[in-house]
């Protein structure tokens, strides 16, 4: 059997995973926009998806020319903390600033939202290719 | 143009007898298709298993797409399998 409607699928299946780790790295970067006391010393540090292009099992002879995603690697954004004046917190420092996390809830938001739109569109390219198989199956009806 | 070998009468009648068995290759290609149904459909079980065993590398999407994948190719064979049958009906309602 040609497998020729699941190379869609499978490109999908990838595109959804790799928006999935997306929307799990802005989760975890809302819910420690607070975060003052990390691994290593210092503030939570804002983590950042890298997706890469990558060929995929069970594309037929679709590959090499259709690519999948996949998320290469999850870095760290190594810019400066945000500092605070709060000489009352336990992690002030000597000149009482307390230092947060890098990380500003709006950009957060704006990625949550690319991540959601994003696995939307690659449902609906999934639904299309399951569409089109069925059309396929209703010749001649 | 000169390898073009010159038809002859005879050659029709020459020509060697295709054995043709449709019956055996419909039943072939019925069968072969429903083993991808079953092969699918295992898979379709194996993730769904995985993800209700709280197996992180298992998506939901993957479950999703796998049972789906599992559906079409049921859905080919039965095609398959009901345009054999019909064919069938066909030719036993042939008035002779």
């Amino acid at each position: 059997m040609s497998t020729d409607f699941f190379t869609a699928m499978e490109v999908s299946a990838s595109g959804l995973s790799a928006q999935r780790t997306r929307m799990n790295v802005a989760a975890s970067n809302l819910a420690n926009a607070q975060t003052t006391q990390a691994a290593g010393g210092g503030p939570y540090k804002r983590r950042d998806v890298v997706l890469a292009a990558a060929d995929l099992p069970n594309t037929g002879e679709m590959t090499g020319v259709v690519k999948g995603v996949e998320v290469s690697s999850i870095q760290q954004d190594q810019s400066a903390p945000r500092l605070e004046y709060d000489p009352g917190h336990p992690q002030a420092n000597a000149q009482g600033y307390v230092a947060y996390p890098n990380i500003n809830p709006v950009e957060e938001m704006v990625d949550m939202i690319t991540a959601s739109r994003a696995y939307e569109a690659g449902v609906t390219t999934m639904s299309s290719a399951v569409n089109m198989a069925e059309k396929a199956l209703s010749i001649g009806k | 143009m000169s390898s073009i070998a010159p038809m002859k009468i005879g050659s029709i009648e020459s020509a060697p007898v295709v054995e043709k068995k449709p019956e055996a290759d419909l039943a072939h290609s019925f069968t072969k298709a429903l083993d991808e149904a079953r092969s699918l459909d295992n898979e379709a079980t194996q993730k769904a298993d995985a993800f209700a065993a709280n197996d992180q590398s298992v998506g939901i999407h993957e479950v999703m797409i796998a049972t789906e994948k599992a559906n079409i190719a049921l859905r080919y064979a039965t095609t398959l399998k009901n345009k054999a049958l019909e064919a069938y009906h066909e030719l036993m309602q042939t008035n002779v």
